[in-house]
């Protein structure tokens, strides 16, 4: 072998490994579901004796009702969670971005509740949600309020606010952060130009934020659309088909129906739609700093 | 030295084990010192069974291992299990309905073979003592309807830690307003309203409602007394006719008259709720029952009153739970078959039930000792002859009908569906479930 060619493989030689480690651990599973997606598989058999089928789930789960419900659950909740975890979470940060005492006691405290496990987190909700023993029915009971049925009537809000509480810490520890490394020489700046609070807020603070917010953002997203052990304890999906967000119902679809293969293809769609949000997201982002880099350079030209 | 004292001592409890089965007869001898991997559900039947193993090993010389799960968990083992080509587990307790997709997969043993092997079936058994319903719905495969009895089945497992419903209430309550002990749907339904009434505070019955599976628990818990049955001999969904109806609207009335939150009830909260004295009934599997005289977890202990399932159009209470059986891929078959015999023979039964397992026997209700320890076991004996192997069907689609059948319940029960539109609903979309699986592959 001649030392040219030796030279030009050897990029290729130490990074072998790490494309065999990806192979096996990223690429072998995902192509797996792929492939599991277009057979109509029970758990009794091997994917290897599973009848071949072609798109036939996916044509089921187009056209399936059941489907496009859990599918608009889903939508809702994760709307709501994020779009009221981020205000809250971004609130927080700005009012604790202080040198207060205790404040990392405090900072401790808020973040509590996402170092709790999941099913934990359930079933604690769910007795406080309880119709007659709970603790949000007792109280308004003492204060001369009606009962209200927590998870019977109001299941989506109830599994929301609980969503709510778990993770605004994960926005508000990210965001914390990100005010803590904004540029200080920014913000005096713009105090001695006279501007009040609320404006460094919205036309400093929040901008350099920004790229930082929209990938917390981001990751919130992700995650609420795959939520399981929380509302799985609560609810498990009532009443009806109410809460049954797509990743109890996957999670059905392949031990309770044990149909593996649809459930294959409804993960795939989860993916799909990730995957578009993901790829929207960070077209936005690069958008906007062209954008911005275009201003930049407009304002260099006119000086 | 530790290890040669292990082994002197294991060799010495092999041979006690060899000769006391010797001294049985013998017919042990041969297993003696085989080592038995047994798949169990965490369930109260089965906490019981492992108490007496220790006797059995002691009697046989057979030692026995068990993997305890959680019973949703172990249906996904066994599944993984069981497709293997030498399996881990030499006998499994399986859930009712898994009873369709093991056998259509051709995993568990015909147990035809071990019962005429003259040196493995003991003559004194008596098969015909084992609770009918029971057998029907949990053992037998490939008769009626494919998952039945009739001529053309036979035997897979045999029920073990099975179960029936029957009506829990309080007598206290009842004797105090003048209701009587609900004999039939009419008084049943009656009752459950008249009580929220005349003690306010408490609810009627509590049931099972929460969506999925225990909504259409609930439901087919009336169905088949009211005279109603999800197929017809030809496998149209007949769930939307009279019956139907007439089942939806008994558990609509029964949850609206029942305790507070009794919509999102699962079992386990339906029978708190009764325990609690929230509830003036309870009407559920025998297995709860026993929870209610025990003064630590009930407050209603000495106030319960037990009867049978009321009569609709006929009697019919539920059979589910759990059986026994053999793997195909299990290692020592024969070894496992002398256990479960053991377990469900007359004296295993009976020391079972004495340690609080639900009995698999008639003669076992009836024993004099278990009556004094659990007073409801004679009714339930009596419940037993009319349990109906045929309340819900047990094929492998069933999961996804039962799905079904379950969310569209807790719609008419919260969001009051019209219920003959509902049912209606599910009617068609079972019939489209059927005919892709194949049931009307010869009409």
């Amino acid at each position: 072998m001649s030392i040219a060619r030796v030279n030009r493989l050897s990029p290729y030689m130490f990074m072998a490994p790490a494309m065999v480690i990806m192979a096996i651990a990223l690429l072998y599973p995902l192509g797996y579901m792929i492939w599991g997606s277009f057979r109509d598989w029970n758990p009794s058999q091997s994917i290897g004796e599973a009848e071949f089928v072609g798109l036939k789930n996916y044509i089921t789960l187009w056209n399936d009702p059941n489907f496009h419900e859990s599918l608009v659950v889903t939508l809702r909740f994760a709307f709501f969670v994020v779009s009221i975890e981020m205000v809250l979470g971004v609130g927080l940060a700005l009012l604790l971005d202080r040198d207060i005492r205790g404040m990392s006691v405090l900072r401790t405290m808020f973040i509590l509740p996402m170092m709790i496990a999941p099913v934990v987190v359930g079933l604690m909700w769910r007795y406080m949600y309880h119709p007659t023993i709970g603790t949000f029915n007792r109280f308004l009971e003492s204060i001369g309020l009606p009962k209200v049925d927590w998870l019977g009537d109001y299941a989506l809000t109830s599994i929301i606010i609980a969503d709510i509480w778990q993770w605004t810490p994960f926005i508000f520890i990210l965001s914390l952060a990100a005010l803590q490394s904004l540029p200080r020489s920014a913000l005096e700046a713009s105090r001695i130009d006279g501007a009040t609070p609320w404006q460094q807020i919205w036309h400093i603070k929040l901008p350099l934020m920004m790229p930082v917010l929209i990938v917390t953002g981001l990751l919130r997203l992700i995650d609420a659309f795959k939520v399981l052990e929380v509302i799985l304890v609560m609810t498990n999906g009532g009443p009806g088909l109410s809460t049954e967000i797509l990743a109890l119902r996957i999670s059905r679809t392949a031990t309770e129906f044990r149909e593996l293969g649809v459930a294959a293809a409804m993960s795939n769609y989860l993916l799909i739609l990730l995957l578009l949000l993901t790829v929207g997201m960070f077209a936005f982002t690069r958008l906007q700093e062209a954008r911005a880099a275009r201003v930049r350079a407009a304002a260099e030209d006119d000086s | 030295m530790l290890k040669t004292l292990k082994t002197g001592v294991a060799a010495t409890l092999l041979m006690t084990g060899a000769a006391l089965a010797d001294g049985h007869g013998g017919p042990y001898a041969e297993y003696a010192g085989t080592t038995l991997v047994v798949n169990f559900p965490a369930h109260p039947h089965y906490n019981a069974a492992i108490k007496v193993l220790p006797e059995f090993t002691k009697e046989t010389g057979i030692e026995v291992e068990v993997d305890q799960l959680p019973y949703l968990k172990m249906r996904e083992r066994q599944t993984l299990e069981l497709a293997q080509d030498e399996g881990e587990y030499d006998l499994i307790g399986y859930v009712v309905f898994s009873k369709a997709d093991y056998v259509f997969a051709d995993q568990l043993e015909n147990l035809a073979k071990y019962f005429m092997n003259p040196k493995l079936a003991d003559p004194s058994y008596d098969a015909e003592d084992l609770i009918d319903g029971y057998v029907e719905n949990i053992g037998v495969a490939g008769g009626a309807k494919g998952y039945l009895p009739g001529k053309t089945g036979s035997l897979f497992g045999i029920p073990f830690g099975s179960e029936t419903s029957v009506l829990a209430y309080r007598k206290d309550i009842f004797e105090k307003h003048g209701i009587a002990e609900p004999e039939n749907y009419e008084q049943l339904l009656e009752a459950a309203c008249k009580i929220p009434e005349v003690e306010p505070g408490m609810g009627g019955m509590a049931s099972r409602a929460a969506s999925g599976h225990q909504a259409s628990h609930a439901f087919l818990l009336h169905l088949a007394p009211l005279g109603g049955r999800v197929f017809d001999d030809q496998w149209n969904p007949i769930i939307n006719n009279a019956a139907g109806v007439e089942a939806a609207n008994a558990l609509k009335t029964i949850v609206d008259c029942g305790p507070e939150g009794a919509m999102s009830f699962g079992p386990a909260e339906a029978a708190n709720a009764f325990a609690n004295g929230d509830a003036a009934m309870f009407m559920d599997s025998i297995a709860f029952m026993p929870g209610f005289e025990d003064p630590d977890r009930s407050k209603v202990v000495g106030k319960v009153g037990y009867a049978m399932h009321p009569e609709g159009v006929r009697r019919g209470s539920q059979t589910g739970g759990f059986g026994i059986a053999i793997p195909k891929n299990a290692e020592n078959k024969e070894a496992a078959f002398l256990l479960m015999q053991w377990l469900t023979s007359k004296k295993g039964d009976l020391m079972v039930a004495m340690e609080g397992g639900n009995p698999s026997r008639f003669s076992t209700y009836q024993d004099a000792g278990l009556n004094e320890k659990f007073p409801f076991s004679a009714t339930f004996g009596e419940a037993l002859k009319f349990a109906d192997p045929d309340w819900r069907p047990i094929i492998p689609v069933w999961g996804k009908i039962n799905a079904d059948i379950g969310t569209t319940m807790s719609k008419v029960l919260t969001e009051d569906l019209d219920i003959q539109a509902a049912l209606d609903g599910v009617a068609e979309r079972t019939r489209a479930v059927m005919d892709e699986a194949g049931y009307y592959t010869w009409q």
